[in-house]
């Protein structure tokens, strides 16, 4: 992405436009054209989510997102703002993260909800995650039946093996990926949780994607870079990956990626970009800063400084640099 | 797994691969691969437990606890240092709450019924069948993994039946089958199953063989070396830049396993799979033979067999048989006493011959015996004495030499 804009580019990104599909806002434009929009990322937070359960804010989420959205998107209604991102003849992907702390369903049935003012089809859309079990112990109700939104992991169930049978290659990873995101969606929203992660240093957007390859466990040396990169450069992450939405309702600075109560705080809110590389790297600054209140030390002097952040950045698919993104509060 | 009888009806590449059928018909033995795949069925069917709803969970030995819930395996060199709902690099033990549980006690994805030339262990109870087991999972990838669809996935995407020791023990027996081969994926991975295992068939007058990558922490190799009456290693390249580019793993830590293996006395074995261009290096099979002759002694067996292009490396040709018998001699004159050629059937470098008189021993066809003149560990002609284990009675009379000050198994109560 720092390469010059091609004509490629160039006449991919205006036939895009014309067809009234707004791409994502930061990996359009060559990073060194000055006529490159600052990468955005929205914060969108409400304290009265801090309270009581998700499940009895789920309108207020809701708002939360739609507002989000259109602040992301400049869009003057929700309705709009969706439909800059996705088509109604799309299949939608919501890839949640039920390892450990898991994301919640509330926030990914208020992304639903937004897919479907775009006009997307129940039936198109997915929220899916490695196993069916850790869906369920995420409180994800899960749904294969042909009518409604589906909801399923890769590995439906011991020896059902979801994946593809094929090795695909990417810079050092040679993985099998989950048929749905392979075959089955044509974009995708990643909706990871703010938190920690013991080796990569934060678990956001980018590591989420762990979770569509069968062997994840062979990729956390070097905390997990240049791996992790490595994963979403694949043609089945990067060519489909249009939002990132994080699950900030509960932060978790330490200790992750496992659910550590101690080391959460009530963040009440969410974190969307279209820049994956940027929306993660304003989750790890959040996360940094309440590691320092906490008198924790910082991820790098704790030996697990999130490089995957800049590796992404330098290999051209967003921007790192906090001063150069854009960051809209809600 | 559930009908059995049907699996090798019109088999995948997965099921073939799984059970072994088809290295089984490539290679010449005189049964059919319906036949033998009947035979296993049959097998399998014997041991089939519970189809398993989910990963099984047994605690795992050779762990220590690290802060913050977190653990470090010390079972392989690696030393993963696992975060509660983590796995290690195998990808088969999970920290669970803070503590390391194994996924794969006796989760079996494999069941064969093989010559124990397959594995292939040549000195070792020759023309005798070995019960052959895996389960998913391996701790290192080598990028031309025969076996990758098992050895680098993990338990729940693989199909495996719950067979406990006993059973397997049992089943053996039945079958008057001398040797549990703990095999096709990484057996030290799933060591908690082995060891136990082993140690059942021992009482039980049954041998256990490890075909392994070698690559384990001295202590558990120590200490699972009391279990088992024979080891096959792969010693991949004699290069760290090999080891670590190709395989994701360190030569030195293989190097280390060999010398432990000859310290506590075990029979074993070399396989070298030979890559075109990566490994065949005339001079890297010199240091590499010589390296065997100095440090394990001129009587352990060297394999060197033939790689045929899948998984990660499929723009490389297969070897060239030239190029195996260049190695074979490179290590003859090294000094090695018996050098064989490997996936290469009918090919007079897979016969044994005596290091002393040069006579032909035993006759292989694939992975059949043709003939075996050695008696009572001897050459008939000479009286020269082959290494290798020739007897059962030799096999289970097997103890390890203990190191003088082992320390304390570091395993949690």
């Amino acid at each position: 992405m720092h390469s010059r804009c091609t004509r490629r580019r160039f006449l991919a990104g205006a036939g895009a436009l014309a067809a009234g599909t707004a791409l994502p806002v930061g990996r359009l434009w060559a990073a060194d054209e000055p006529t490159r929009p600052r990468s955005r990322v929205v914060v969108a937070r409400d304290e009265a989510l801090a309270g009581g359960k998700l499940d009895e804010h789920r309108e207020l989420l809701e708002k939360l997102l739609n507002a989000a959205m259109q602040k992301l998107t400049g869009a003057a209604d929700a309705a709009t703002a969706w439909r800059q991102l996705f088509k109604p003849s799309e299949r939608i992907g919501i890839k949640v993260n039920t390892l450990g702390l898991s994301a919640q369903p509330p926030v990914a049935d208020a992304i639903v909800a937004g897919l479907r003012l775009a006009g997307v089809p129940a039936e198109k859309i997915v929220i899916w995650d490695r196993f069916d079990t850790e869906l369920e112990k995420a409180g994800f109700k899960l749904n294969k039946s042909a009518s409604g939104v589906q909801c399923r992991g890769t590995d439906t169930k011991r020896g059902g093996n979801g994946y593809q049978e094929k090795i695909e290659s990417s810079g050092q990873i040679g993985s099998c990926f989950s048929k749905i995101v392979a075959e089955e969606i044509d974009a995708l929203i990643s909706v990871p949780v703010l938190k920690d992660h013991n080796l990569a240093g934060v678990t956001l957007g980018m590591k989420n994607f762990y979770g569509a390859i069968h062997n994840p466990n062979k990729y956390h040396d070097g905390n997990c870079d240049p791996y992790i990169v490595d994963v979403v450069a694949h043609r089945f992450i990067a060519k489909k990956w249009r939002l990132t939405v994080c699950d900030g309702i509960r932060g978790q600075c330490q200790g992750g990626p496992g659910a550590k109560p101690g080391f959460q705080w009530p963040f009440a809110g969410l974190l969307l970009g279209t820049d994956f590389v940027a929306t993660d790297a304003v989750g790890a600054d959040i996360l940094e800063k309440q590691r320092k209140e906490k008198g924790l030390k910082s991820l790098a002097e704790d030996g697990r400084p999130p490089k995957h952040i800049a590796t992404a950045c330098a290999r051209g698919f967003g921007e790192a640099d906090l001063a150069k993104i854009e960051r809209l509060e809600v | 797994m559930d009908n059995l009888d049907n699996l090798f009806a019109s088999p995948s590449r997965r099921d073939v691969l799984r059970w072994g059928a088809a290295c089984a018909a490539a290679c010449g033995l005189a049964r059919g691969v319906r036949a033998l795949a009947q035979q296993d069925a049959a097998s399998t069917a014997e041991l089939a437990g519970p189809r398993l709803a989910g990963v099984a969970r047994h605690p795992a030995l050779f762990w220590e606890k690290l802060p913050d819930n977190r653990v470090k395996c010390l079972l392989c060199p690696r030393g993963c240092e696992v975060a509660d709902v983590e796995r290690g690099y195998c990808g088969v033990r999970e920290n669970q709450g803070g503590a390391y549980q194994t996924l794969v006690y006796g989760t079996l994805c494999s069941a064969n019924l093989d010559p124990i030339e397959k594995k292939p262990l040549f000195h070792y109870l020759p023309g005798t069948p070995a019960f052959s087991i895996a389960t998913a999972g391996c701790n290192l990838e080598c990028k031309f993994c025969q076996n990758w669809q098992i050895s680098q996935y993990r338990p729940e995407q693989v199909e495996s039946i719950v067979t406990e020791p006993r059973k397997l023990v049992d089943a053996c027996k039945a079958r008057k089958c001398p040797t549990i081969a703990y095999t096709y994926s990484e057996p030290v991975v799933f060591y908690e199953y082995m060891h136990d295992t082993a140690a059942l068939g021992r009482e039980h007058g049954l041998g256990s063989v490890m075909i392994s990558n070698g690559y384990i922490q001295e202590q558990p190799l120590r200490q699972l070396c009391r279990q088992l009456t024979g080891v096959k290693i792969d010693f991949k390249a004699f290069t760290e830049k090999f080891y670590q580019e190709a395989c994701a793993g360190q030569l030195k830590f293989v190097l280390a396993t060999l010398e432990v293996l000859k310290d506590v006395g075990i029979w074993f074995e070399l396989v070298i799979l030979i890559v075109p261009t990566l490994n065949d290096s005339p001079d890297e099979i010199k240091q590499m033979s010589e390296w065997v002759v100095k440090h394990l002694g001129p009587d352990v067996p060297m394999h060197f067999t033939r790689f045929h292009p899948t998984y990660r490396v499929t723009n490389l040709p297969q070897t060239p048989i030239p190029t195996l018998e260049q190695c074979r001699l490179i290590a003859l004159d090294a000094g090695v006493h018996y050098v064989y050629a490997g996936n290469v059937p009918m090919h007079p470098g897979e016969n044994t011959y005596c290091h002393g008189c040069k006579h032909e021993l035993i006759r292989r066809i694939g992975y059949e015996v043709a003939s075996n003149q050695i008696r009572d560990g001897k050459c008939p002609k000479c009286g020269t004495a082959i290494p290798g284990v020739w007897s059962q009675e030799q096999a289970l009379a097997f103890k390890p030499r203990e190191k003088p000050s082992a320390p304390t198994a570091s395993q949690p109560s």
